[in-house]
């Protein structure tokens, strides 16, 4: 590893840090002194019990979240040769979502159970991606043709997922945060689930860098050097669906994080898988996590302006935003550059 | 590095063909080790056919493909790819890739994919890069090179994976004068110190009858011309093979065959 990415993985270090006392601090009802108070070991029941069991679970929960899409988004651009994929146009999120909505509307599963819901996004998720082969092929259309397709599967799962609303209307109110994508009342639960689902695919995803970079070269170069490109895409999209389900099943489908994240990442550590991949969690978690921060300020300042103490700003509806300038940056930069 | 024995190919009764239209038509085909082979023929004559089953990378309909008296179709990608290396005609973009990330892809079927994982190039990848000398540039990105310099970068790919047969889909199309001869001087030379066996497709006769000892012409998913150059570019292999009526007279310095081709045929019904 040259000094200079080492460097750069340092730093990116050093602002999800930044990022996660940000989170920390930014919540309302509590001055950043009482944080520091509980976190010292002092503070009052009530102060412990916000800082321990909200802010910090809810903080980890978004770097685990963000860490997951950011590595689910660059696998999925390096085996599908696209770099106008990501989990949320290809059907995988939509897919996710459906999954976890609908296991929910069946009682299957809830919030309180992430295995169970993880599960079902998991197979929700598998199911959009496998909608998207069968109408595009995954591999064969150029990018922009399956970028087409991607928003059309999802746009067929983004129906069902409301239907499956309509249909059970009482879990409406849990059931919409996958929707938008909140980290609002995550708690250790999620926490403990989330970390070694995701570190256990993120591992797994390093071990295919190999395979993924060569799948990078055109499928014909890949195998004329020794790789069958339809396994290692394969497994290169399972561990894309685990993580981008994983994530789903913590925060909900958060726009635009698995899409844009990898280009982040390439462009501070290039392609070299090795050193892009770690950096792509990072980039994801300090974006995550950043985002959280940035709505719980933009909440209370509109709490503030707006005189309403329940307005909350789900940060998938801030990544979203976001995410859609980002979007016509990558598009208008490389207009010619769809492989 | 492999093992210093150079392999031959044997093509037996091999057959190929995609629904509805047959490729290939029963070729027989013996090509020797260390033998600099160049295969022409018209658009869609089988020839790019023929080098991914020699490859290993189609499964022949009927007949067999030995690469080193193996049976190439029931190798694994990898132990096919230790054997035999393919340089196709085109490839895609590599956005943000070195010159020395991309050839050092071609180690893959050496190193497994762990190996992958491991710092550094080793010694096979440096000698790519210095065979077709880019070792200057291994760390300028590929896309930002030109046509020529990336079919160089290409090549020396195809060459980190130290096989014994070098087989070149077209190596020299979209490229000018220059770099066609840079390209294929490049390749007449790894031949001669390294004892490789190289096919090559060619569009271009006058390089083929050049630089080839041997010259196969296909038509129809058949051989119907096979030899060296000096005996079997005739004006009966431009009208039989290539459908172009054309004089064949020799270079004045060198004795090779140069084709003067004159105007296409018409097609026959």
């Amino acid at each position: 590893m040259k000094p200079r990415t080492g460097m750069r993985l340092v730093l990116l270090a050093l602002l999800a840090l930044l990022c996660a006392v940000a989170d920390l601090l930014a919540g309302p009802a509590l001055s950043p002194s009482g944080v520091w108070e509980v976190l010292t070991g002092g503070g009052g029941t009530v102060e412990r019990h916000l800082v321990l069991q909200l802010r910090l679970p809810r903080l980890l929960v978004a770097l685990g979240a963000g860490a997951a899409l950011g590595v689910a988004g660059l696998v999925l651009q390096f085996a599908l040769r696209n770099p106008l994929a990501g989990p949320e146009v290809t059907g995988v999120t939509p897919g996710a979502v459906l999954g976890a909505v609908t296991a929910s509307g069946l009682g299957l599963a809830g919030w309180e159970s992430p295995a169970a819901v993880t599960t079902a996004a998991c197979l929700g998720g598998f199911a959009g991606a496998g909608l998207l082969w069968l109408l595009a092929g995954l591999s064969r259309g150029d990018a922009a043709t399956t970028a087409v397709y991607g928003v059309l599967v999802s746009a067929v799962l983004g129906g069902l997922t409301a239907m499956m609303l309509t249909a059970a209307p009482g879990q409406l109110g849990s059931v919409v945060q996958w929707l938008i994508g909140t980290t609002e009342g995550r708690v250790w639960e999620h926490w403990h689930f989330l970390w070694p689902w995701t570190l256990l695919w993120i591992v797994l995803a390093g071990l295919l860098a190999g395979p993924l970079t060569l799948l990078r070269c055109g499928d014909e170069q890949a195998s004329a050097a020794g790789l069958a490109p339809g396994p290692a895409r394969g497994a290169a999209l399972v561990c894309s669906v685990a993580l981008t389900a994983g994530a789903v099943s913590a925060v909900g489908a958060l726009g635009f994080v698995g899409l844009l994240v990898p280009h982040l990442a390439l462009a501070v550590f290039g392609a070299d898988l090795r050193v892009a991949l770690p950096g792509a969690a990072l980039t994801g978690a300090v974006v995550v996590c950043g985002a959280d921060a940035a709505a719980q300020l933009l909440s209370r300042a509109l709490a503030d302006l707006l005189d309403s103490d329940r307005l909350t700003l789900p940060v998938g509806a801030l990544t979203t935003c976001v995410g859609a300038a980002l979007l016509l940056l990558v598009v208008r930069r490389r207009p010619g550059e769809t492989h | 590095m492999s093992e210093p024995e150079p392999l031959g190919i044997t093509a037996e009764g091999v057959s190929f063909g995609y629904p509805g239209r047959p490729v290939l038509r029963g070729v027989d085909l013996r090509i020797e080790p260390a033998q600099l082979v160049a295969m022409i023929g018209l658009n869609g004559c089988g020839k790019s056919t023929l080098l991914r089953l020699f490859a290993g990378l189609l499964r022949p309909e009927g007949g067999r493909v030995l690469v080193g008296g193996r049976d190439v179709a029931e190798l694994s990608r990898r132990e096919a790819a230790r054997r035999v290396a393919l340089l196709h005609q085109a490839a895609p973009q590599v956005p943000g890739m070195t010159v020395r990330q991309l050839v050092r892809q071609g180690r893959y079927a050496a190193r497994g994919p762990l190996g992958m994982l491991r710092e550094g190039d080793d010694a096979v990848s440096r000698r790519a890069l210095r065979d077709v000398g880019v070792e200057d540039w291994a760390d300028r990105p590929v896309d930002a090179l030109s046509g020529g310099e990336r079919q160089r970068v290409r090549l020396a790919m195809a060459l980190a994976q130290d096989t014994r047969v070098l087989l070149l889909d077209e190596p020299t199309t979209y490229l000018d004068l220059r770099h066609q001869l840079d390209v294929l001087q490049t390749v007449v030379r790894l031949r001669e110190e390294r004892g490789l066996t190289v096919v090559m497709v060619l569009h271009d006769l006058a390089h083929a009858a050049r630089f080839a000892e041997r010259l196969i012409a296909l038509r129809d998913g058949r051989v119907v011309a096979d030899g060296p150059p000096q005996t079997v570019v005739t004006p009966e292999l431009l009208a039989g093979a290539l459908d172009v009526a054309g004089r064949v007279g020799r270079d004045p310095e060198g004795g090779w065959p140069v084709c003067y081709p004159d105007h296409p045929l018409p097609i026959e019904k």
